[in-house]
Order: C-alpha cells, then sequence, then structure tokens
C-alpha cells in the first residue's frame, strides 16, 4: 500500500483518494441496495416458482428462474470484476440437448444457475456491510467535515465553537474510508468468488480438459516430426543408397572395361559414407524420441546432455528417489529445451541445472548469467514448455530480469 | 529423353540426375517444388516429368497437383510420379485425366535400375506404369472384395500385371504362360468382374481401376 502511494509519487494521505480503485469500490458499495433489492425480487419470482411447482406446472416456471439467474449472476460477477476489482471466471456455458423437455430438465438442474440464486440470498448481509461501511464512512465523514457550515444553526452557541474538531474527526473518517470500504468489499469478494464463478470441480475439469487437449496436440506434434524427419531425411537417403547400389551392380555386371570398374568403385564408395549419414541421423532421431540415457535414470541423462551442450554446464542432481519415467522424461527435455535456450539466446558463459527433490515435488533449476529479459509466451519455447508442464499438474516459473540473470524454474510431481 | 525432375530432398534429386545424365538423358532442370516445375516445364518442354507426390509448401500432394495442372495443359508430356508410400486415391486422381503416359512409383523402384529407366521410357512412350503395391492395395482394400474373391490366385496375378499395364505377352512371359492361356484368363477376369473387354492395355488399367473404386 504504503509503497503503492509512494510510487504515485504524491505525498500526503490524501493520495489515497486519487486512486480510481478507491472510487470504484465506493461505486460497487453503493449500487449495493440496488442489486440485493434486484436479488430479493428475483428471490420472490423463485419463491413463486417452488410454490407452483407443488402442481407440475410450475417446474418449467422453475427451471426458467434457474436458467435466468445465470443472468443476475453475470451481471454480479460483472460488477465485481469492474468495481470490486475480483476477477471471477464464468461457470461453464449452459448446455442442453436438443429438445425443449431436456432444455427444461437440464435448466433445472443447472447448478451454476442455482449457486447465483443462493448468491442472492447469502450475500443480503454482505451487501448490507458493504453498503453501510461506505455510507458510515464516506457521508459520516463529509457531515462532520461540514460542521462548521451547519453547526452555528444547529448546536447551543456554548458548544458549536467544538466544530472545528468535528471537521478534523471528519476528516479523519474520510481517509479511513478508502480503507475501510476496501475491507468492508471482502465479504462480497468471497462471496462473488465462490459462488458465481465454475463449481470448483468444474474448474478442475476445465483444467483436465484444457492441459488433455494440450497433450493429445503436443503427441500428434511429436507424431507428424518424428514422420517428417523419416521422410524427408531418412527415406529420401535410404532410396539414394539404395540406387546408387543399384548403379553400382550395373556397372559391375559389365566390370571389364576399367572405367566400369572405376564408376562402380566410386558409386560404392558413395554408398557406403551415405550410409554412414544415415546412421548417424537415425542417431540422432532416436535421441530425440527417447534419449537412451534416460534409462539408466535422470541424473545420468542429465549428464550426458550437459556434457553435449557447447558451454560449460554446471550440473548439481540428487534424486533420492526416482521419479516415473513420463516425469523424467519431461524433467529431460525441459532441460535440454533451456540449454538449447541459453546457447542461442542468452549470450551466457556459464549455465548451472539443479535438480533436487524438495517437498514432494522434483524442482529443476536451470539458471544462465546471460542477457535475461526472456519472457514465456511471444511464440518463445517457453511456452511450450510450460503446456507441456502444466499437463502433468507441475508449475513452470521463469524469472529474466533484463540484463540477467535468467533463471527458470519447473516443479513437477515425482509420480503420476 | 529430356527430362525434368521436381524432388524436394536435395541428395534424391542430385542421385536422380546422376542416374539419369549417366544412362543418355537429359536433364534439363532439377527443382524442388510445384511452382518451378510449373516454370521448367514451360520452359523446357521436357518429354517426361519425375515428380516427387509430397514437396513444400504443403509436404502433402503439391506435387500430384503440380501433376494434375501440367497435363492440363500439356497432355502429351509424360509424368512420372513417384512417392514414398501408394495412395490408390492418388493414383485414380492421377489417371482421372487420361491414363496416356502416366505412371505412378514407389520411389524405393528406383533401386532397380533397369526396370525403373524401362518404366520411364513406357511413360514416355504414352503407355500406363502402375506400382505393383496399387494393385495389392486396391485387392487388400476390402472393396468389391465378394467380385475379387471369386478370381483363381493365377487371375489375381493377371489382373495385378494388367494394371501395372503390361500387354499380354508381357504377362505370357513373366508367369511362363503361353499367350493363348493369358488371353483367356483375361476374358475370364472381364466377365467375373463384369466388364467388356477392351482393346488398348492402359483402358484396361482404367477399367480395372474405375471399377474397384466405384
Amino acid at each position: 500500500m504504503r509503497t503503492d502511494r509512494q510510487a504515485d509519487g504524491g505525498s500526503g494521505p490524501w493520495r489515497a483518494w486519487a486512486r480510481a480503485a478507491v472510487w470504484r469500490e465506493l461505486a460497487y458499495a453503493l449500487a449495493m441496495p440496488l442489486m440485493a433489492g434486484i436479488g430479493v425480487a428475483y428471490l420472490l419470482l423463485v419463491l413463486v416458482g417452488v410454490l407452483l411447482a407443488a402442481n407440475v406446472v410450475g417446474l418449467p416456471v422453475l427451471a426458467l428462474c434457474a436458467h435466468g439467474a445465470r443472468g443476475l449472476g453475470a451481471v454480479n460477477r460483472g460488477l465485481a470484476r469492474v468495481l470490486a476489482g475480483e476477477p471471477t471466471p464464468a461457470p461453464a456455458p449452459f448446455r442442453a440437448p436438443p429438445g425443449l423437455l431436456n432444455w427444461f430438465t437440464a435448466a433445472l438442474c443447472d447448478v451454476a444457475g442455482w449457486r447465483a440464486v443462493i448468491h442472492s440470498v447469502v450475500r443480503l448481509p454482505a451487501a448490507a456491510l458493504a453498503f453501510g461501511a461506505a455510507a458510515t464512512l464516506w457521508a459520516g465523514g463529509l457531515f462532520l467535515l461540514g460542521a462548521p457550515l451547519w453547526a452555528p444553526a444547529r448546536l447551543r452557541p456554548d458548544i458549536w465553537p467544538g466544530a472545528p474538531l468535528l471537521s478534523v474527526a471528519g476528516l479523519a473518517l474520510l481517509l479511513l474510508a478508502p480503507a475501510g470500504v476496501h475491507l468492508a468489499l471482502g465479504p462480497e469478494r468471497l462471496l462473488a468468488r465462490t459462488l458465481l464463478g465454475p463449481a470448483p470441480g468444474a474448474l478442475r475439469i476445465r483444467t483436465l480438459e484444457e492441459t488433455r487437449a494440450r497433450a493429445v496436440l503436443d503427441a500428434d506434434a511429436a507424431l507428424r516430426r518424428i514422420e517428417r524427419d523419416l521422410h524427408d531425411g531418412t527415406a529420401a537417403r535410404l532410396v539414394t543408397l539404395a540406387m546408387s547400389l543399384g548403379m553400382a551392380q550395373e556397372e559391375l555386371a559389365e566390370a571389364d572395361r576399367p572405367e566400369r570398374l572405376e564408376r562402380a568403385r566410386a558409386l560404392v564408395g558413395g554408398a557406403h559414407s551415405s550410409a554412414k549419414e544415415i546412421l548417424a541421423e537415425l542417431r540422432d532421431l532416436i535421441r530425440g524420441i527417447h534419449p537412451p540415457a534416460l534409462d539408466k535414470g535422470l541424473e545420468v541423462a542429465l549428464a550426458t546432455l550437459a556434457a553435449r551442450t557447447p558451454l560449460p554446464v554446471e550440473l548439481d542432481a540428487d534424486l533420492p528417489v526416482r521419479p516415473s519415467p513420463a516425469v523424467e522424461s519431461i524433467a529431460f527435455y525441459c532441460t535440454a529445451e533451456l540449454l538449447a535456450n541459453v546457447v542461442k539466446h542468452s549470450g551466457a558463459r556459464h549455465a548451472a541445472v539443479e535438480v533436487r527433490v524438495r517437498d514432494g515435488l522434483l524442482v529443476l533449476t536451470v539458471r544462465d548469467d546471460g542477457r535475461g529479459g526472456a519472457v514465456v509466451g511471444a511464440g518463445s519455447g517457453l511456452r511450450g514448455l510450460a503446456e507441456r508442464v502444466a499437463v502433468v499438474d507441475g508449475a513452470f516459473d521463469v524469472r529474466s530480469p533484463a540484463g540477467g540473470p535468467t533463471v527458470v524454474t519447473v516443479r513437477l510431481p515425482l509420480h503420476i | 529423353m529430356r527430362i525434368v525432375i521436381a524432388e524436394d530432398a536435395a541428395v534424391l534429386r542430385d542421385g536422380l540426375r546422376l542416374l539419369l545424365t549417366t544412362r543418355g538423358h537429359e536433364v534439363a532442370a532439377a527443382v524442388g517444388d510445384g511452382d518451378a516445375l510449373q516454370a521448367a516445364v514451360e520452359e523446357h518442354r521436357p518429354d517426361v516429368a519425375v515428380i516427387d507426390v509430397r514437396m513444400p509448401p504443403t509436404h502433402t500432394d503439391e506435387g500430384l497437383r503440380a501433376a494434375i495442372r501440367i497435363r492440363e495443359d500439356h497432355p502429351d508430356l509424360g509424368v512420372l510420379m513417384f512417392s514414398q508410400y501408394i495412395e490408390t486415391r492418388y493414383a485414380a486422381r492421377l489417371l482421372a485425366g487420361g491414363a496416356d503416359g502416366v505412371g505412378y512409383l514407389l520411389k524405393e523402384r528406383v533401386a532397380d535400375i533397369r526396370d525403373f529407366l524401362s518404366a520411364l521410357d513406357r511413360v514416355a512412350a504414352g503407355e500406363t506404369v502402375l506400382d505393383p503395391e496399387v494393385v495389392t492395395q486396391i485387392m487388400g482394400a476390402g472393396r468389391r472384395a465378394e467380385a475379387l474373391s471369386t478370381l483363381t490366385p493365377r487371375e489375381r496375378d493377371v489382373l495385378a500385371m494388367m494394371a501395372e499395364g503390361r500387354s499380354n505377352g508381357a504377362i505370357a512371359e513373366a508367369l511362363f504362360l503361353s499367350y493363348g492361356s493369358v488371353e483367356k484368363h483375361v476374358t475370364q477376369i472381364f466377365t467375373k468382374l463384369g466388364l467388356p473387354p477392351s482393346e488398348s492395355d492402359h483402358r484396361r488399367v482404367l477399367a480395372v481401376l474405375h471399377y474397384l473404386q466405384a
């Protein structure tokens, strides 16, 4: 708070009023009677629906109520986001199978709608608190501040000389008002967050859906890459090799003339070196699919990786327990990609890789002494890594101030 | 023979150029994508174009589409498509514009130099050359399996060779049969598949292909 104000460049306690958030929060608090009123009116409507539901005709009314509550929830969520600074994600969109009956059934059972209805009940005390605090602090403060104006007319002459003191008290209230209203909005924020957002399970499901989609895309992209490498590289070379050998065979069939023998020798020589190139290419390809060193454990694989990196890499790995193969694989590829980034972009002279187990998590840290400024996103490979890590509920953290150093920390569950 | 090569893998492109020039052919141009192929054909008017199916930028059927485009303007140009794997659909699309002087081979056939060169000659001479794999795929595709299942193994062999574009004489020689018995097999195949007999070899290929893919 304090540092914020200093950063604003101003001085004096009244700088607190200069922040737009103060006025937005005040607007939110003042909107409470209206929103609470709308909520109560809506509740009455729901009540009518419940009473009607005693006979079957009321059920569609109730379904409409539950569905409409989503709209009310959206308005409240919007207010909370814009005015109270509480960004709450929208619940999963309403989905119903085709058919009117199905629609009504789905609406009647719509958790998000009913949560919004519950919100308009339980928010009443929170709304009262928010409005009460705002009214007391701001209106009371202004009223007391203005004491010298109204005191002479209303108070007994022997008391009114105390009016300046009332003003001071009013000023104090006004100075307290921003923080007070902010605090008093706490319950409102909490309710918006818990009742108007996606249900806890839904949020988890959404995360799982997203990460699963990424995992599938990732696997597909990897397969395509391998196919492309095999098709454009290895297969083309093998065809050429076979062709050279075929030509050599034909030359040898009529090897009575020395120049034919010479040509055959050149063709076989070419085939020999291209066979060696194919082997090297295949080795790289295989390493790309699954580094053989990884079978002997992450430490060994990382040591090989560090040795292959064209830059001094200090490796400090200590894993008392062996993680799941998939986790090892992700950790390895993260390290490989991060070290490749260090070599390509950072201009660093040294890099250090540390692998530890902390709090039941595998913690991988890659740091370099380069120029920094790395960001996740912006088409960087870091984003892809972050997504890959998210697939196993891991965390990916990049600290890279301009001028360096860059420290990337990856946390992965040991077992999945 | 004047030849234009379109192949995106440089190593194979150079290999082909070497092979064809040592065999006395003239390689007028060797290019790496469909647009360059079209330009090279316009410029050099070759007898045959050897075209990789899969080329940049899409790495799917770039070469095939270029070949079909070029054939529309130059029906006399022999086109030998070759690719890492055989797609029967590709063969059908290629043949849809006419089967004269069209070939479709697996790349690995280049290893048998003599067969490859003779395929090239046949395409240049306006014949049709299909890879045996095309036929195998169609046979295994399960389409019209009922009709095909009525064929004897020997008749299947003959059908396969017909689809490759071989004449009755060539089939007789390859299968160590008399010319007469090959003719008998061919008539039998047409009868079993309900196809009217036809004169020229490549029409037989077309008929077989079209029937099997219907």
